[in-house]
């Protein structure tokens, strides 16, 4: 055997470009997607001074710091989510040949992701995140001016993003095993987990200000360590130490109970694709 | 070169409108049938689509119950507003489900050819095929049970001219989506690969942004979205006329239907006329996609 258990950085390479450029070579109509994003982060923009006019902070939150929550939660829209194609490769049975590539699956799985995030980042967020003060927001982390205050908020950002993908990747894994056990239908799973992740991720809306004290509960779930922790570190609005010790704790606890479903269920999964 | 009219009926000019009925009738038996094959599955699929429909309204739900309402719609507007969203969400579901509406699909899978071998129309196969009043019809319980509870809490005057208003408004929103998704869905002729999601994506722009309140946008913006991307008729316009919210009409949203279905009835024709002679080339001789 010439490669390591983890494959050779090449390999994740050529995967996560063959993953982005598949998004461009049926035409430019991928496109769309993106006029679809920009304008619901506009539409959410106005939402919002409509809402927030002749306010004060809400629950802690100022208007400036939730324009800038839903700029971030739109250019950071992918690794905030967290989606990969592993539930549809389960579905349609193109797991298998994905079993058989020189690298190990959950690597394969994110470096397909990381690809096509790659792709978006420069082609829709970058440009986003450069039309912010056109949009009347202000980009920066947690309204920071200064240089070493930035650097740190932003560096503790990135740490809580990537822990952020570490939990949504276990997540994808972990429903992924359940459809396999269950024999659940790939669409009904999408649908139930995109419709209680929109909600509980803290990604829709700031967790902190949603009704009926639904926040305090949400904020324990695995969700919130995917989406509202990186975006109150980013806009100042939590305590960064608390936020990254929880998602710590959820992405070691959420691997270790992925890794035990996948071993249970491995023979299920190679009968359940074909 | 064959006129449009004569590309709308390639198999048969039988089975006029008046046979419509009877394939509605067939097609909800065949639903209940799938329906109850697997009640288990049914029923995990029917809450699902509920969940994720009420999911696409949710956000603003809490929003307005946080803050009491959102500028000038109050919580009782807002929630008309998203029972009327998802009303017509529910009765698109109900009536144009298995990729009718997500025409491209069939289009850029090569599937129209299933349609054309039958022996009726392609308009009323289009019209009926999608008919799933049980597994389809998910948001539409949810969103009847709010449009009656915002009517209670607003002291809405339910009279028989503004019932007929919601009812004319209501079909007007339900053909703006199908006339968009056609409008899109019929660049697939030309571009099958390419084309096969374009119904599905504009219907999902639609879909997530259909319950916003468009009021806070900059005029140039608004219009736009009346106009070249006519998410405003989904339900803020309607919504707003009718709870007296803001100067408009009552006709303009089945109007701009009509338009938008005429433009699309134009444009699917003409593309039919181009798959009547290249054909699908989506699947090689062996029955592999391309």
């Amino acid at each position: 055997m010439t490669r390591g258990a983890l494959g050779r950085p090449g390999g994740y390479l050529r995967t996560a470009a063959l993953s982005a450029a598949s998004l461009t070579t049926d035409g430019p109509l991928f496109l769309l997607d993106y006029l679809l994003r920009f304008l619901r982060v506009a539409l959410l923009l106005s939402l919002w001074r409509v809402v927030m006019a002749h306010r004060g902070p809400v629950s802690g939150i100022s208007l400036d710091a939730l324009l800038t929550y839903t700029l971030i939660t739109e250019v950071f829209a992918e690794p905030l989510a967290c989606r990969t194609q592993l539930d549809v490769s389960i579905w349609e049975g193109s797991i298998a040949q994905r079993l058989l590539r020189p690298l190990p699956l959950v690597g394969h799985y994110a470096a397909e992701t990381f690809g096509r995030w790659a792709l978006s980042f420069c082609l829709f967020s970058l440009p986003l995140l450069a039309a912010a003060p056109l949009l009347g927001v202000d980009p920066l982390p947690g309204g920071e001016r200064t240089g070493l205050a930035m650097g740190a908020r932003t560096l503790a950002f990135c740490t809580s993003l990537v822990l952020g993908v570490t939990i949504g990747l276990a997540l994808e894994f972990l429903f992924g095993g359940l459809m396999a056990r269950y024999d659940l239908s790939v669409w009904d799973l999408q649908g139930l987990r995109g419709a209680l992740q929109g909600l509980a991720s803290g990604a829709l809306l700031p967790l902190a200000i949603l009704p009926w004290g639904l926040g305090p509960m949400l904020k324990w779930l695995p969700f919130a360590g995917m989406a509202s922790a990186p975006l109150r570190i980013y806009t100042a609005t939590g305590p960064v130490s608390w936020l990254l010790a929880m998602q710590l704790g959820w992405g070691v606890a959420l691997w270790l109970l992925t890794a035990w479903v996948w071993r249970a269920n491995r023979e299920r999964l190679v009968c359940y694709g074909g | 070169m064959a006129p449009a009219s004569t590309a709308w009926t390639p198999s048969s000019t039988r089975g006029g409108p008046w046979r419509l009925p009877a394939y509605w009738a067939l097609q909800a038996r065949m639903d209940l049938l799938w329906t109850l094959r697997n009640p288990r599955m049914s029923v995990v699929y029917y809450l699902s689509s509920l969940l994720v429909n009420v999911a696409e309204v949710v956000g603003l739900l809490l929003l307005a119950e946080r803050f009491q309402g959102i500028g000038a719609w109050s919580r009782g507007h807002v929630l008309f507003l998203l029972g009327y969203a998802l009303t017509v969400a529910g009765l698109l579901g109900a009536t144009f489900d298995y990729n009718t509406l997500e025409v491209s699909r069939r289009l850029g899978r090569g599937q129209l050819d299933h349609t054309l071998l039958q022996p009726r129309p392609l308009w009323t196969a289009l019209l009926s095929e999608g008919c799933a009043p049980f597994s389809g019809s998910a948001a539409l319980l949810p969103g009847l049970c709010l449009l009656a509870w915002s009517a209670d809490a607003l002291r809405l005057a339910l009279s028989p001219a503004w019932l007929a208003a919601l009812a004319a408004n209501l079909a007007g929103s339900c053909g703006v989506i199908l006339a968009t998704c056609y409008l899109w869905g019929s660049l697939a002729f030309w571009q099958p690969v390419a084309a096969e999601e374009i119904s599905a994506s504009s219907r999902s722009l639609l879909h997530q942004l259909k319950a916003f309140p468009l009021d806070g946008l900059a005029p140039a913006a608004r219009a736009g979205l009346l106009t070249a991307l006519p998410v405003g008729f989904v339900a803020w316009y309607p919504c707003r006329v009718l709870l007296g919210l803001g100067s408009g009409h009552l006709w303009l949203t089945p109007a701009a239907a009509s338009l938008l279905l005429l433009l699309s009835n134009r444009l699917f024709a003409k593309g039919l006329h181009h798959y009547l002679e290249v054909g699908s080339q989506r699947y090689t001789p062996f029955g592999h996609r391309r």
